[in-house]
């Protein structure tokens, strides 16, 4: 069957991330049909390629490695996930050319932020980062970015702000620019309109609804006669009927003496206080359902008269020979049986509100070193190429290094005797 | 008599290939918003939901194409549909969707109906219209407002209707064209492919 292999793709469509770009077929079908592969040794050979080139490369133009080198990521990996390592590369990419001003209005380079602060968790950080840093202020695509991300949080105004800064700045290509602007607008109306037609369809429903078994109040002096109309202010009263709304009301216990429990309520109240009910009973680890043994019956022995007359009794058991189920769920929390004394039960802990590290602190914090390396303060220095063994997205080591600039050798001095040869032969 | 014992004639065929254009197309349009999504409303048909357009003039384009294409479907003189999804400021393709008919003309002759139950022709249909809906797993993103037209591959000898005008093929230059699934009904086989611009990326 000729399109048995071309039904790869939709067999796992959910595991496939959809591009902006869209997939190249080849690279998606190749990917999906490594992935069954197990190790998948040509995408490790391709990707340690990359790496090698990232650092051996001495042309005038490094961001096009990282360029070709993410692109590739993401071809291969349409599943996105860990393995891609997408997103520790944007991140190196984003932080090798930050102090390069010559690649701060790229469109290549402005893709590679974009790229990167869809990946973060708060992508609007990142756009002020770049705006007060000066990347990408001259590039439509980044205005673009960033007014679809307020979109995406609902805020149209800023949105529509961001475009105004596009436009004041001049970003290239305004065609473009102007263009998404336009279709924004057209959204944002569009949104209202729906807005308004959903606004004015809520009025209508906000007529008055009819509760059911609500009392009501009768009409007629002699004869009690139920009204026609069963909404409003012919209902004498919530308290018999069915409550429409959740909102538990507490008033009205006075003509019943039973409290319905209400989950929501006590949840407010917080676990703090233990209630008292004088039926809880402590639960044990014990106490499941259909556990305890059956018991014999004749042991039980009925109260007899004896011949004076009196009765005598089965004296009463002080406890109930079994445990009485209680759910787990509705176990008062500080009546938990603990055995360690509770000072010392300090095992687990709430997590306290760590300092999380963002990727935009991070980025920060190495711009702060450079700067001080700038002046001369630093205080480490490594005495090693530090920066090519880490630079790629996997650390290198210095026998990769020194392997990778071998082969390059042989390669060069191979070709030059090549070359050495055919001159040879011509002279001939 | 049961319908899926039932074979099916030239007619039926037309028909049914008719039909499944129209409900194709409107996924196409649909899945690829060339028209709001509120402006369309949902059906049930081959046993899945369908997106259907209540716009009523887009309605009546598609009427109009569909009745004229059922009729070349029962001439069996129809070689391929093709929908062209082209921006509307630029007028550049960028996509473009591909379903060749074969038709078997035979059957113009004998009027003898093919065995095929209608269940077994629509499990294909169904198929080939969960893959278009699958396609937005690796189509690019249609960045600016878009426009579609149709073209119809026809027998050289034909006469042109009114409502149709001669066009080019719209071929989009540097595509990467997907294969999509086929059905037949024993009378017509449509393969589907998909073209849409290559990425930049290679």
């Amino acid at each position: 069957m000729a399109e048995g292999g071309d039904v790869d793709w939709e067999l796992s469509k959910e595991n496939i991330q959809p591009l902006r770009r869209g997939r190249a077929i080849s690279a998606l079908h190749q990917a999906l049909s490594q992935q069954q592969d197990g190790p998948n040794s040509a995408i490790n050979q391709q990707r340690q390629a990359f790496e090698s080139e990232l650092r051996m490369y001495d042309g005038d133009d490094p961001l096009c490695v990282w360029d070709r080198y993410i692109k590739w990521t993401e071809q291969t990996f349409p599943q996105g996930g860990k393995e891609s390592n997408l997103t520790t590369l944007l991140e190196r990419a984003v932080t090798r050319f930050s102090e390069e001003k010559n690649y701060h209005n790229d469109p290549r380079y402005v893709d590679f932020w974009i790229k990167f602060a869809e990946n973060c968790a708060e992508p609007l950080d990142i756009y002020r980062y770049m705006q007060a840093q000066g990347i990408g202020v001259t590039q439509a695509s980044f205005y673009i970015a960033w007014s679809e991300e307020h979109e995406n949080q609902g805020n149209f105004r800023k949105a529509d702000l961001v475009f105004q800064e596009g436009f004041k700045k001049c970003a290239e290509p305004h065609d473009r620019l102007l263009q998404f602007h336009k279709a924004l607008q057209a959204r944002v109306s569009r949104q209202a309109l729906l807005n308004m037609e959903k606004d004015s369809s809520d009025e209508e429903s906000k007529q008055p609804e009819r509760v059911s078994l609500a009392a009501l109040k009768h009409r007629g002096k002699k004869r009690a006669i139920a009204p026609v109309i069963r909404t409003g202010s012919a209902i004498k009263g919530l308290s018999g009927g069915l409550q429409s709304n959740s909102a538990p009301v507490l008033s009205n216990v006075s003509n019943s003496r039973l409290v319905i429990f209400d989950e929501n309520k006590t949840e407010d109240a917080g676990p703090s206080e233990p209630k008292l009910e004088s039926w809880a009973v402590p639960p044990t680890s014990r106490a499941k359902e259909n556990e305890p043994k059956p018991e014999k019956w004749c042991d039980i022995k009925m109260p007899q008269k004896t011949k004076y007359g009196h009765t005598i009794m089965a004296p009463p058991p002080a406890k109930p020979t079994f445990q009485p189920f209680v759910e787990e769920s509705d176990q008062p929390p500080t009546m938990t049986p603990c055995k360690i004394n509770p000072a010392v039960n300090m095992v687990l802990s709430a997590r306290k509100p760590s300092k999380e590290e963002t990727p935009l602190k991070r980025l920060q914090d190495q711009q702060q070193q450079h700067k001080e390396a700038k002046a001369g303060k630093l205080q480490e220095q490594s005495m090693y190429c530090k920066e090519l063994l880490l630079s790629g997205a996997t650390e290198f080591c210095f026998e990769e290094l020194r392997a990778e600039r071998y082969f390059k050798k042989m390669v060069q001095e191979s070709q030059e005797a090549g070359t050495a040869e055919k001159q040879s032969n011509g002279c001939f | 008599m049961t319908s899926t014992l039932k074979g099916i004639t030239l007619k039926g065929s037309a028909e049914m290939v008719a039909e499944f254009f129209s409900f194709g197309i409107n996924s196409i349009l649909y899945q690829r918003g060339i028209y709001p999504p509120e402006t369309f409303s949902r059906v049930t048909h081959y046993d899945m939901s369908l997106q259907l357009t209540t716009d009523p003039k887009l309605k009546n384009y598609l009427t109009n194409v569909v009745t004229q294409l059922k009729e070349w479907l029962f001439e069996c003189t129809v070689q391929k549909l093709v929908l062209v999804i082209t921006c509307l400021e630029t007028n550049e393709v960028l996509e473009r969707w591909q379903f060749d008919i074969e038709c078997d003309k035979s059957a113009k002759e004998s009027s003898a109906p093919r065995e095929k139950s209608i269940k077994t022709i629509q499990d294909e249909i169904r198929s080939v219209i969960r893959q278009i809906t699958a396609t937005v797993t690796f189509l690019p993103l249609l960045e600016t407002p878009c426009a579609f037209d149709l073209l119809v591959y026809t027998d050289k000898d034909l006469v042109v209707p009114d409502k149709w005008e001669e066009s080019g093929p719209q071929i989009i230059d540097q595509s990467e064209e997907v294969r999509l699934r086929s059905f037949t009904t024993s009378i017509h086989k449509v393969n589907s492919m998909v073209a849409y611009k290559k990425t930049d990326s290679a």
